[in-house]
């Protein structure tokens, strides 16, 4: 922008100079050619543009499967560090056992950020305005909500995912924003009446063995 | 109710006082006069005149004339008013007997052109159409896109009702040039749902000038230039105004708007207010939640003459607004449309009104402030010295987590400086050239307080450009030829979208050409035939260079092309209008338009993966544009009373590289009319009943992987408007009572992106009243 600046100044100084020389009628246009100028040195003089401080922004979700009966816990995580666009997402998945239930917990991070903002205790807080809903197309899986918000009704924070024969397909995790919490279906963990935004929509590949 | 085209300067040229016999005895003066038609110079039988300070009044017989005696010397205001025609009211000073002659607009309203015969300084070739003060105040509830929907081949591109902004010919946005008091609107102009920011209400004459590129002004208009203009104030020593008042039923919406003006020896002003609330409105079946809206306007216009010579004008204008958008409109991703297209009503919906404004919303500000010089010199040449500087401050907020809605999601602020000289001289006989210089500034920067990447970088742009404009009539042609250069500088700060974050800088720089030429020729007082052809290119905006983000209205992550080169126009206008016998009156306009380096924004084969989900994306990137229109309009206007109108826009938009539609493109529609007129019925004067329908076509030219939804099929709206007059010793009441969508017909706009989520607006009742004194 530095060149604008000197420009502006030499303008100015030249609008000046010529003032000493003026005309009654032209006294109008030198008046406003040098308020335009001024006007543009204050704003053609600017700076950088200010970075917006992301706290809303979800970079990760990470959801820990472990296993009642004890045993090494299966992490699937989903992690785009620099939010939309810029660098694809980096998804890991992990092989369940069949018939076996695990405790789910959902981990929300932004990690845009050092240190890394949770997110999860946002979405407790306001647990009456948001759901998590799980969708499997694994034959056999089942999970079931292990937490409520303020009203009783649950939140998905806390799930417990139980694995029926082996068999693949995939896990679709989301998370609405202002469902209609009290409609038919949606305290059991159907999302076809819930209405409200979509913050987050990830998919898992899963494995069954 | 007939237009009036009776703006000032008009005004005093139509309005030939000659003075006869001298002898003023006090109280024996006698005025004599004629009334007639501005455009064919007929006479006006039934012409109700009165001289408001004397209560003398007289009726024109049927040739127009009438006869006022026994009057004092003095000044008096003379008001003259006819059917379907827009009362007229003059000062005049008498000293002694006096003739007049005094002209109506009786045609107005069976042609939306411009009566240019008469009119000063500079006329065009282009082909012009207008919105007079009446059909504003008469349309108060109505915004600036809304109203002008009622002139042929202007469509509203809409997000819910509200947010609307007007479409001329096919284009709209960064390709059409608004005006605001002869100053290029800046702002945000980028944004489908993004309105302008203009209070039709403080304006006394909006025009659309459907022409090929816009000579005299910088701005990138590609073709039609729409200009919100308010009026020089009348020479008139006393306190003048109008005070207009509505009501609604759809969005139980109120309005207010008052403007008082006085021409002082010191100092000439205007001072106008409005303000405007509605709350949630209604489609056929169900309330559409938070589509409420405020606004809240001022404007302020001073005059002063420093001397015989100079004359200096200061135009300031507040404009301030709050928009709701549909609730249900608002989602996350492509999941959530989906669902949404599935829904017999949209989610969110309550059984009950609400007028509460809650995200997601809209705050915008717009400020502007003028000032205006104009030294005449000899020979009728003149110089225009003048500056303005704009603010526009627009802040979007959305449903967020963590109390968050209460910070906008998009907070854009903007600074522009204008400043232009003009010079006007004559070139012997009949023949005009107007040249200009313009500079400007807009500095454009994101409010970091959204927490948010923002969808539009930072930047700073500079303008520098120069026309020039020859004019000549010959005999009963008009020939015009105009040329035009700007020079752009494009100074960018974004913000990079991987880590860690950082500034990227980009200078461009452009150069943009445009030429025009233009002829009109009157074969006969009943027909005038007119062509324009021009060129004109464009240099890519910001948003379409750098634009980067998730639109989640759209669902859909849009991406600016920092490549772009400029795009080029080439267009044709050809316009017929006259009359058969003054029974049978018609206006027809083809015009054929090809865009060389089209930017639109394409559909990418990439679908990018996102934590909201899968999006598709979208790319700004160049194509070859055809679009091919005409807009016809006719007027059977079967006796003094009884009147019949048709109206029809036919628009065509080919992408002719990839052999598909352009989007977005209005479709085509039928308007028609009839009205019936009675002088008086009781204590009303010239009651008005028009019932009219409008017919909007299906928009077939669209495939179906160019949208999310089919466009909806076609609809049909009837309405009806009951319009009265009541003139009173020193002002007189106009009264309006309008309905529209009276079947309360359940449809979908092509053009209204709120089509995807619910039905468009109900039955809406409206009644105002408007007091001129």
């Amino acid at each position: 922008m530095q060149h604008y600046c000197i420009l502006s100044v030499y303008l100015l100084k030249l609008l000046i100079k010529s003032f000493i020389r003026m005309k009654r009628f032209f006294l109008a246009s030198w008046l406003i050619a040098s308020l335009a100028t001024v006007l543009i040195l204050t704003t053609s003089c600017n700076r950088d543009p200010e970075l917006p401080n992301e706290e809303e922004l979800i970079t990760t979700l990470i959801y820990t499967l472990t296993p009642t009966a004890g045993g090494a816990p299966v992490v699937l995580s989903y992690r785009d560090l620099d939010g939309d666009g810029g660098n694809p997402p980096v998804i890991t998945t992990g092989n369940l056992t069949a018939n076996t239930t695990y405790n789910g917990t959902i981990v929300l991070l932004n990690e845009s950020k050092t240190p890394a903002e949770d997110i999860t205790a946002e979405v407790r807080a306001e647990g009456k305005a948001h759901q998590l809903f799980f969708r499997s197309t694994v034959s056999g899986m089942t999970i079931t909500y292990t937490d409520t918000d303020a009203d009783g009704r649950p939140i998905g924070l806390s799930t417990q995912l139980s694995t029926g024969a082996r068999g693949s397909g995939n896990l679709t995790i989301t998370l609405r924003h202002n469902p209609n919490k009290a409609a038919a279906g949606v305290a059991q963990g159907n999302i076809a009446n819930a209405g409200g935004e979509t913050d987050i929509e990830t998919t898992f590949d899963i494995n069954v063995q | 109710m007939c237009s009036k085209t009776v703006y000032a300067a008009l005004l005093t040229l139509l309005l030939c006082l000659s003075l006869l016999a001298a002898s003023g005895q006090p109280c024996h003066i006698h005025v004599r006069g004629r009334v007639q038609d501005v455009r064919t110079g007929l006479p006006i039988a039934d012409a109700n005149i009165w001289l408001e300070e004397t209560q003398i009044g007289a009726v024109s017989d049927s040739m127009g004339r009438f006869q006022l005696s026994g009057i004092c010397p003095g000044q008096y205001h003379l008001r003259v008013s006819h059917i379907g025609c827009e009362t007229l009211r003059l000062l005049i000073a008498l000293q002694k007997d006096t003739a007049l002659l005094v002209a109506l607009d009786h045609y107005s309203k069976v042609l939306e052109g411009v009566v240019v015969k008469g009119s000063a300084g500079p006329t065009t070739t282009q082909k012009l159409q207008l919105l007079s003060e009446q059909k504003i105040t008469e349309n108060a509830q109505l915004t600036l896109a809304n109203m002008l929907e009622a002139i042929t081949g202007v469509s509203v591109l809409r997000s819910g009702y509200g947010i609307a902004k007007p479409v001329v010919h096919g284009l709209y946005g960064n390709r059409l040039l608004i005006l605001n008091n002869g100053i290029p609107q800046s702002g945000q102009q980028w944004g489908n749902d993004h309105s302008p920011e203009i209070d039709p209400l403080a304006a006394q004459k909006i025009s659309v000038i459907k022409g090929v590129g816009a000579i005299a002004h910088p701005g990138g208009a590609l073709g039609s230039v729409i200009s919100v203009e308010s009026s020089r104030i009348a020479r008139e020593p006393h306190l003048h105004g109008r005070v207009t008042a509505y009501g609604e039923s759809n969005g139980r919406g109120l309005g207010l708007h008052a403007q008082v003006q006085q021409h002082q020896k010191a100092l000439a002003w205007r001072l106008s207010t409005t303000l405007k609330k509605n709350g949630d409105r209604q489609s056929a079946r169900y309330w559409l939640r938070n589509t409420g809206a405020e606004e809240v306007n001022l404007a302020l216009q001073l005059e002063k003459d420093f001397s015989n010579r100079w004359h200096s004008s200061l135009y300031f204008s507040s404009f301030n607004t709050k928009l709701g958008v549909l609730r249900g409109a608002h989602i996350g991703n492509l999941t959530d449309l989906e669902e949404a297209l599935q829904r017999k009503e949209p989610f969110f919906t309550e059984p009950n009104f609400s007028a509460r404004i809650e995200a997601p919303r809209q705050q915008v500000s717009h400020h502007l402030l003028k000032w205006r010089n104009r030294i005449t010199l000899q020979d009728g040449r003149y110089l225009d010295f003048n500056y303005a500087s704009q603010i526009n401050n627009r802040k979007e907020f959305d449903v967020r987590r963590g109390g968050r809605s209460d910070r906008p999601a998009l907070s854009l602020w903007q600074l522009s400086h204008w400043a232009n000289a003009e010079y006007d001289t004559r070139l012997g006989k009949g023949q005009h050239l107007r040249t200009g210089l313009q500079l400007i500034f807009t500095d454009n920067a994101n409010n970091p307080e959204t927490g948010i990447l923002p969808l539009i970088p930072d930047y700073f742009s500079a303008q520098a450009g120069a026309f020039a404009l020859w004019q000549k009539q010959h005999k009963h042609s008009l020939w015009e030829l105009g040329a035009r250069y700007d020079f752009i500088l494009q100074n960018v700060a974004a913000i990079s979208f991987t880590l860690p974050r950082e500034i990227l800088r980009y200078y461009n720089r452009f150069h943009n050409f445009s030429a025009s030429l233009g002829w009109n020729h009157h074969f006969s007082e009943a027909f005038k035939l007119g062509w324009n052809t021009g060129f004109a290119s464009r240099n890519p905006a910001i948003n379409e260079l750098y634009s980067n983000g998730l639109h989640q209205g759209v669902s859909g992550i849009e991406e600016g092309y920092p490549g772009l080169k400029p795009e080029f126009s080439l267009k044709n206008v050809i316009s017929v209008e006259g009359h058969l016998r003054k029974k049978l009156f018609f206006e027809a306009l083809g015009y054929a338009q090809r865009v060389a380096s089209y930017i639109y924004l394409a559909p990418q084969d990439e679908i990018r993966l996102t934590i909201r989900g899968a999006f598709p994306v979208f790319q700004y990137e160049q194509t070859d544009a055809l679009i091919l229109g005409c807009d016809a309009s006719t007027a059977w206007r079967a006796s003094e009373r009884f009147q019949l109108q048709v109206k029809y826009s036919f628009i065509y938009g080919q992408d002719v590289i990839h052999n598909q539609p352009l989007v977005f493109m209005p479709p085509n529609n039928l308007f028609g009319s009839i009205a019936y007129e009675v002088p008086r019925l009781g204590f009303l004067e010239q009651l008005e009943v028009e019932l009219f329908s409008r017919y909007v076509f299906r928009q077939h030219r669209l495939l179906p992987e160019q949208d999310f939804a089919p466009p909806p099929p076609s609809y049909n709206l009837l309405g009806m408007k009951i319009s009265a007059r009541r003139h009173l010793s020193h002002s007189h009441w106009n009264v309006y009572v309008k309905a529209d969508n009276l079947l309360n017909v359940a449809y979908r706009d092509y053009l209204n992106r709120q089509r995807y989520f619910a039905d468009d607006m109900g039955r809406n009742v409206s009644l105002g009243t408007v007091w001129v004194f």
